[in-house]
């Protein structure tokens, strides 16, 4: 433990915004905005943008996994995006199952948009967020937004810049809600939600991700009164009791109350705690099976620090103890422990649930009623989807990139019936392939009358005949051997196509 | 009093905890990280939840472990504060000077430190951000006054500079000091330490070496 005396370097080493450099002007829009900052080279940024090592990204402990078994989970992923509401009705195990394997990078931020139901939200309310968007805001939101901004994810290369798009979508998004719903206005806590989603997508739908984590899987955690929270850390407390009692014994006799750990846990849903492949993790879970899984988080974290004798030896006191919760050691936060031991903790929804409701009686008593009742929480993307069921066409994705591809032979009919909830594209463009191969022959010139589209196929029916969607799927960057020559349709391009290139658009 | 060797590798006489207050943006959480760390960030992340820190100062002959806490000036975190406050003995009520809004809310603050705290606290108004003189909204004369006028300390600083700083914390635990020890102390566990002497705060592990009489 270091010595903190009287006499010390007064040398401002810890951040990475020295004074002065605080003085750039950040709106303009050439070099990255971290370059802009004054960032040398030296300052690395992580695979997930974070610089200089914030965030706790360590090469030794990443769980890198191998590329074609990405490229796996990729295609399964499209699959069920395709297919959404009957997975999540029918399948909803496997949807699981796939979420506690982590999603894909490439398709986190559409599968967080699915998952949460703010998708549905986003196509029920066409142009909502744009009217939301113009209007102006209450001047004592965005007053306190405002401050907020350059104060979440600093050293995100998102956020790093003030006035940069990535601040100007947080301000956006959280201006937005105040406007959505007035009577809630703006809780900090929400800033790190809203930046988190817009890591992964566009303001508009991060908005709609933002309502679905605020108003179903979380409400009232980010309310005036902020009594969700404090319930909340009451019912975390008496489970610990059952997953450990040693740690809850202590905690109990140190009078300290879970507020004093669990707010930051909590309404942060551990963005600010977790080293971020294991956020990733635990959020992709967490939009999955709902608030059970920060539950599980906490109580894992708790029985790590302080549920053998050994370690609670070493605090004594109240603010040892908090202390050592401020420092969860890094083996405890690694990405594959802590989802092994998440998955392992015995407390289920139904077990919340319980304990919701005896603590909600013990604080009628000992507080009086409670203030505001938020709605029921939502256990989940299936819960979502059964209290919020959405129209056929509030699923379908909207590819701004449509490639005609010929259907296989022989599949066709019956490919055709599972196909007819595929959305028609509007127009096919015909793009000319501007990367062809030097053995492709030359993109014939774009036809002045265009062929009625054929139906457009999704990838995974391509190339793979087979049915059955757990086989193996490898697209390659050249065009599969098994697909016929392109003389159907006179437009059709052999364009090189990897998973990325398909109708379907991904944002990174 | 006469020292006694408490905890693992630092020798102190007493632990006194202080709590920093005031609304959103005025600086709290760097008059913390500047007093116990030295260090300053234009960008601190917003406070949600509990931070705090602690520094051992000497005051005359005696050692002091200052545990400082910081948390969320925000509105809707003052439903969260009762645990935060307890067994606080010392409490910085820090304002913008550049921004009159925080400095009206004081008055707000004081009530609830009131409502929430052990009567005794020793309160020190503190003005910050006297880096950015060319923007002062808020007259030093005037805080000045109304902190005679309620009987509380009064102090501006800089968390930016480092102006004031110190001064501001040492006089804070001075004054808990002088509090402290002109009354009976009973000390319970092992961060606890009480003005009233009452064994609200004491806790059942209380040693009896530990007792002063």
């Amino acid at each position: 433990m270091a010595k903190i005396e009287n006499g010390r370097q007064s040398v401002d080493t810890r951040s990475i915004r020295t004074i002065s450099s605080s003085h750039i002007d950040d709106e303009s829009s050439l070099g990255s905005d971290s370059e802009i900052n004054g960032f040398t080279s030296d300052r690395q940024t992580d695979k997930y943008g974070f610089i200089g090592g914030a965030q706790q990204y360590s090469e030794t402990s990443a769980q890198d996994v191998p590329p074609a078994v990405l490229r796996q989970r990729e295609v399964k992923w499209l699959d069920m995006l395709n297919h959404w509401d009957k997975w999540i009705i029918k399948r909803f195990d496997k949807v699981r199952l796939r979420c506690q394997k982590g999603i894909p990078p490439a398709l986190r931020g559409r599968a967080w948009l699915y998952l949460s139901g703010g998708k549905v939200k986003k196509e029920q309310n066409q142009g909502k967020f744009q009217e939301l968007d113009n209007q102006a805001g209450e001047p004592k939101w965005i007053d306190v937004i405002e401050k907020d901004l350059h104060r979440q994810f600093p050293f995100h290369e998102m956020f790093v810049s003030r006035g940069g798009h990535g601040q100007r979508d947080l301000f956006r998004v959280l201006k937005a809600y105040t406007v959505y719903r007035p009577e809630e206005g703006y809780c900090q806590a929400q800033a790190p939600i809203a930046a988190v989603l817009l890591m992964h997508m566009p303001a508009e739908e991060a908005f709609w991700g933002l309502v679905q984590i605020c108003e179903r899987y979380l409400p009232g955690y980010y309310s005036p009164g902020l009594e969700a929270i404090q319930l909340d850390g009451e019912i975390l407390f008496a489970l610990l009791r059952r997953v450990s009692p040693l740690a809850f014994r202590h905690l109990e006799k140190h009078k300290i109350d879970p507020i004093l750990y669990m707010t930051e846990w909590f309404m942060c849903a551990f963005s600010r705690t977790l080293p971020w492949a294991s956020v990733l993790r635990v959020w992709d879970m967490f939009l999955c099976d709902g608030v059970k899984i920060i539950f599980r988080v906490g109580l894992v974290l708790l029985k790590c620090m302080l549920g053998t004798r050994e370690k609670l030896k070493a605090c004594q006191g109240q603010y040892e103890t908090m202390e050592l919760l401020r420092a969860i050691e890094p083996r405890y936060m690694q990405e594959g422990f802590l989802v092994r031991e998440i998955l392992e903790v015995p407390v289920t929804a139904r077990d919340v649930e319980r304990e919701h409701h005896a603590q909600l009686k013990r604080w009628r008593k000992t507080r009086g009623e409670l203030n505001s009742k938020p709605a029921p929480r939502m256990h989940g993307a299936r819960h979502v989807m059964m209290s919020e069921p959405p129209g056929r066409q509030d699923l379908q994705q909207n590819p701004t990139i449509v490639v005609e591809v010929p259907p296989p032979k022989g599949k066709e009919e019956k490919k055709s019936k599972k196909k007819r909830s595929m959305k028609k594209p509007q127009t096919i463009m015909e793009i000319p392939n501007p990367y062809p191969l030097p053995t492709d022959p030359p993109p014939p010139p774009p036809p002045t009358d265009p062929p009625a589209p054929p139906p457009v196929r999704d990838h995974t029916i391509e190339t793979a005949p087979q049915a059955d969607t757990d086989s193996l799927q490898q697209p390659q960057q050249a065009p599969p051997t098994d697909r016929p020559p392109a003389e159907e349709s006179p437009a059709l391009q052999q364009s090189t196509q990897s998973l990325s290139s398909t109708e379907l658009d991904t944002y990174l | 009093m006469n020292g006694q060797i408490m905890g693992s590798d630092e020798a102190y006489n007493f632990v006194f905890k202080v709590v920093l207050i005031g609304e959103s943006g005025v600086g709290k959480s760097n008059l913390l990280s500047r007093f116990t760390k030295n260090e300053f960030n234009h960008d601190t992340r917003t406070t949600i939840g509990v931070e705090f820190s602690t520094r051992t100062v000497q005051l005359n002959t005696f050692t002091i472990k200052a545990q400082i806490w910081d948390t969320a000036g925000l509105e809707r975190y003052r439903a969260i504060t009762s645990a935060y406050y307890r067994g606080a003995v010392g409490a910085l009520l820090v304002y913008d000077i550049t921004k009159h809004l925080t400095y009206e809310s004081v008055e707000r603050w004081l009530k609830e430190l009131y409502e929430h705290a052990d009567p005794h606290i020793v309160v020190m108004l503190v003005g910050n951000k006297t880096d950015l003189e060319s923007e002062r909204s808020v007259p030093t004369e005037e805080a000045k006054d109304f902190a005679e006028k309620k009987g509380i300390l009064f102090l501006e600083t800089s968390a930016l500079n480092s102006s004031n700083v110190e001064e501001a914390f040492n006089s804070v635990l001075t004054e808990i000091h002088k509090k402290v020890s002109s009354k009976e102390v009973v000390r319970g566990s092992i961060n606890a330490v009480t003005l009233n002497g009452s064994k609200e705060e004491t806790t059942e592990e209380s040693k009896p070496c530990c007792r002063n009489i």
